[in-house]
């Protein structure tokens, strides 16, 4: 019988400001929520986080209530997820808005978190700031909106309390940073990040440390360290297991398949663009399985070109062939020289293809 | 227990939908549209490309463009109206000015009427002005129509078809007026303005079925090579779209991009129509450059030399354009020979080579010629 339509009276009746109004929103948010009707619901909530606001900015010096905030702002995200979908469904609504407007209010709540600078260690409301960005994230994430996770990450970085938040909050924490900086192309970073995320994830939790495993293989690959056939069963990830196979063998024709083939996983992860930087590392490979066949350090450039016909890439020639060498000279991965005029490619005696996870 | 959001919704992930285009664009219309409820949108009802009031305000006020004048009046001390000729002039917002008149406003009908006048009699037509004249007047205007759509919520197949040649007219420009003077033309307004239209025009796609998706689809993607957004929204789109010709052909000029292979891009380019090379251009020059930095690597010998004639043809450039292009990069050129060193490469080019030198020569009355048909799509 919580469940009432307009239960302000009685709230004012019983309850003292602002706990009249959060209280009466929260009851009306039931109402709307047992008739499925979540834009009303996420309308309802703004108040009930709004009004809550108001009173955790009286709290002087005491944190007691961020359990309450916790959960007002996680509702308050969920809500503005399933308006959108109700909406969108509809064909009503421009998508994002009500996550961004969701956005704004956690930020304010943000704010009173971050700026509490008189309490001690113990009862301050900074310990809520990594839950806030985490909230945070998740809705920058979804509207695409990555440039808005600086200042929070910037915020963190500078905190002394960044290394004591429970550790469920920072393995969240680093799958976000991690993935952002995936994002920025900045592989040893996010190889850092979300490897860390990964060790300490709980262990029953398989759906995130699928989630997780999902961002720190291709960066992995990408550093050149290959999963185990074991790992991608146990996480149920076997559409890397061709595409790991591939890389290693130099194979591009089973890469190019394989990328195909599961495109629309890859896609819809977001990780089908960087599955494609893949390649360079694949053709590496093969070309390093060419120098150890011809064992020589002056290696004929169509000896390149017949592993590549062979690999069925078709419309390469000779000059696509230097291109691709080039590049890969460029980047540290060969230790050599092209000779146009003898139309080979000249190698290091020491190391001509030095290990990848040791290239930038 | 808190259920995290990441399985609730993760799978809608909707990235690079063009959003970062979306978000400049979205910022000016919500500047431009002032807050009014839901059902009282107005709909205009001047019929006409200019409103009577305006044109009797400009003309008394002598504010007329050339363009709209009646021929043989342009000297006089207040020069005659065309109202054939006249088009509704771009005004920013204000406190104050209502821009919500119904009697100021064009319906759709008649701002696509208006767009197809800008294109054929002034864009594409042989005037005796120059044509950074030209384009600043129709810049102008197309950006007025797209006003009126903005305040009325023009959406459905006549704001498609205005943004469509919107956007074309904005990258025929950005190709030939590319080099001109600051003053006559700003590139980055320009983008500016283009990616507004596309982020405008690719929102439109979403709903119902478009006979030009598959073009515009391609040049936002050639436009934007590079960006992973753009990339990523192209990869969601639905497979009929992603299988036609024009994207799959932009999809492997962008592929070569990312696999940072400029021989095969400069190949690929080839391949592209002309309002595409109007799209891609602007990356075709940094592209060139960086063919000359990875082979001053690859290539990097005190001995060893590369026949000149073939650079040229891997650039795509005449003999002497390719050694100039050398020469400011800091690439040993000598007769027919050029020597690859990795000190010497420069990025900092020293010199000025502009893109506007690496187009295809093309005097003004070819240029004008093509305007029409390039804008109005029909090549």
């Amino acid at each position: 019988m919580l469940q009432l339509s307009s239960p302000e009276e009685k709230c004012q009746q019983l309850l003292e400001p602002p706990y009249d109004e959060m209280v009466a929103a929260h009851l009306r948010c039931t109402f709307a929520v047992s008739n499925h009707d979540f834009v009303e619901a996420y309308k309802c909530q703004t108040v009930v986080v709004q009004s809550f606001l108001k009173a955790f900015q009286a709290h002087k010096e005491e944190n007691w209530a961020l359990p309450i905030m916790f959960a007002a702002t996680l509702d308050l995200r969920i809500f503005a997820n399933n308006a959108e979908q109700q909406l969108q469904s509809k064909g009503k609504g421009k998508v994002g808005d009500m996550l961004e407007k969701a956005a704004e209010q956690l930020m304010s709540c943000f704010r009173v978190c971050a700026s509490d600078n008189r309490a001690g260690i113990d009862d301050s409301k900074k310990w809520g700031m990594l839950f806030l960005i985490n909230q945070l994230f998740k809705i920058y994430f979804k509207i695409n909106k990555l440039h808005l996770c600086k200042p929070l990450i910037r915020a963190i970085d500078s905190s002394n309390l960044k290394d004591d938040y429970s550790t469920a909050q920072r393995v969240t924490y680093k799958y976000y940073v991690g993935r952002k900086a995936m994002f920025d192309s900045d592989f040893k970073q996010a190889e850092e990040y979300l490897a860390f995320s990964f060790t300490h994830c709980h262990r029953s939790c398989q759906r995130n440390k699928r989630l997780i495993l999902i961002y720190l293989l291709p960066v992995k690959m990408l550093l050149g360290h290959m999963p185990t056939h074991q790992l991608l069963k146990k996480y149920d990830l076997m559409q890397f297991a061709d595409v790991t196979k591939a890389v290693s063998e130099g194979n591009l024709l089973l890469l190019n398949e394989a990328l195909v083939k599961h495109e629309t996983f890859f896609i819809r992860c977001g990780i089908f663009l960087i599955l494609e930087k893949l390649k360079i590392i694949t053709y590496r490979n093969l070309f390093k399985k060419v120098y150890h066949l011809l064992k020589t350090h002056q290696l004929p450039l169509d000896a390149f070109l017949v592993a590549l016909k062979m690999m069925k890439v078709e419309d390469v020639d000779i000059d696509e062939v230097q291109c691709i060498l080039a590049n890969l000279i460029y980047m540290g991965h060969i230790k050599g020289y092209i000779s146009h005029q003898h139309q080979k490619l000249v190698v290091s005696k020491q190391n001509p293809f030095p290990p990848l996870s040791s290239v930038s | 227990m808190n259920e995290t959001a990441m399985s609730v919704g993760w799978h809608q992930s909707r990235r690079g939908r063009g959003h970062r285009h979306k978000e400049q664009g979205r910022a000016n219309r919500e500047q431009v549209v002032e807050q009014k409820a839901e059902d009282s949108v107005p709909h205009g009802t001047c019929m006409t490309m200019c409103p009577a009031y305006e044109l009797r305000q400009r003309e008394a006020q002598n504010r007329l463009h050339r363009f709209e004048m009646v021929a043989g009046t342009e000297r006089d001390r207040l020069p005659s109206a065309d109202v054939s000729r006249a088009v509704k002039e771009y005004s920013r917002p204000a406190a104050g000015k209502d821009s919500t008149r119904a009697s100021d406003l064009r319906p759709p009908s008649v701002l696509l009427k208006t767009v197809c006048h800008l294109v054929d009699e002034i864009a594409a037509s042989s005037t005796s002005q120059p044509w950074t004249e030209v384009y600043s007047f129709v810049f102008d205007r197309l950006r007025s129509v797209r006003q009126d759509m903005i305040i009325q919520r023009v959406s459905g197949p006549d704001c498609v078809a205005v943004l469509e040649k919107s956007v074309r007219f904005l990258l025929y420009a950005s190709y030939r007026l590319c080099g001109q003077q600051l003053q006559y033309f700003d590139p980055r307004i320009n983008d500016t303005h283009l990616q507004e239209c596309l982020s405008w025009l690719l929102e439109s796609y979403r709903d119902g079925k478009h006979q030009h998706q598959e073009e515009f689809q391609a040049l936002s993607l050639l436009y934007n090579l590079g960006s992973s957004q753009a990339n990523t929204h192209v990869l969601e789109l639905p497979e009929r779209i992603r299988s036609s010709p024009a994207v799959q052909l932009a999809l492997a000029v962008s592929r070569a991009h990312m696999e940072r292979n400029p021989v095969r891009l400069l190949r690929l380019a080839q391949r592209l129509d002309f309002i595409q090379v109007c799209a891609v251009h602007r990356h075709l020059l940094p592209c060139r450059t960086d063919l000359l930095l990875l082979y001053s690597h690859g290539h990097s010998s005190r001995n060893c030399r590369y026949p000149l004639q073939r650079l040229a043809r891997l650039l795509f450039l005449k003999d002497a354009l390719a050694v100039q292009l050398c020469q400011v990069c800091g690439v040993n050129v000598t007769e027919e020979w050029v020597n690859f060193s990795k000190s010497s490469f420069t990025d900092t080019p020293s010199g000025d080579l502009q893109c506007r030198r690496m187009h295809e020569p093309l005097d003004d009355e070819r240029w004008n010629c093509s305007a029409g048909s390039v804008i109005h799509g029909c090549v």
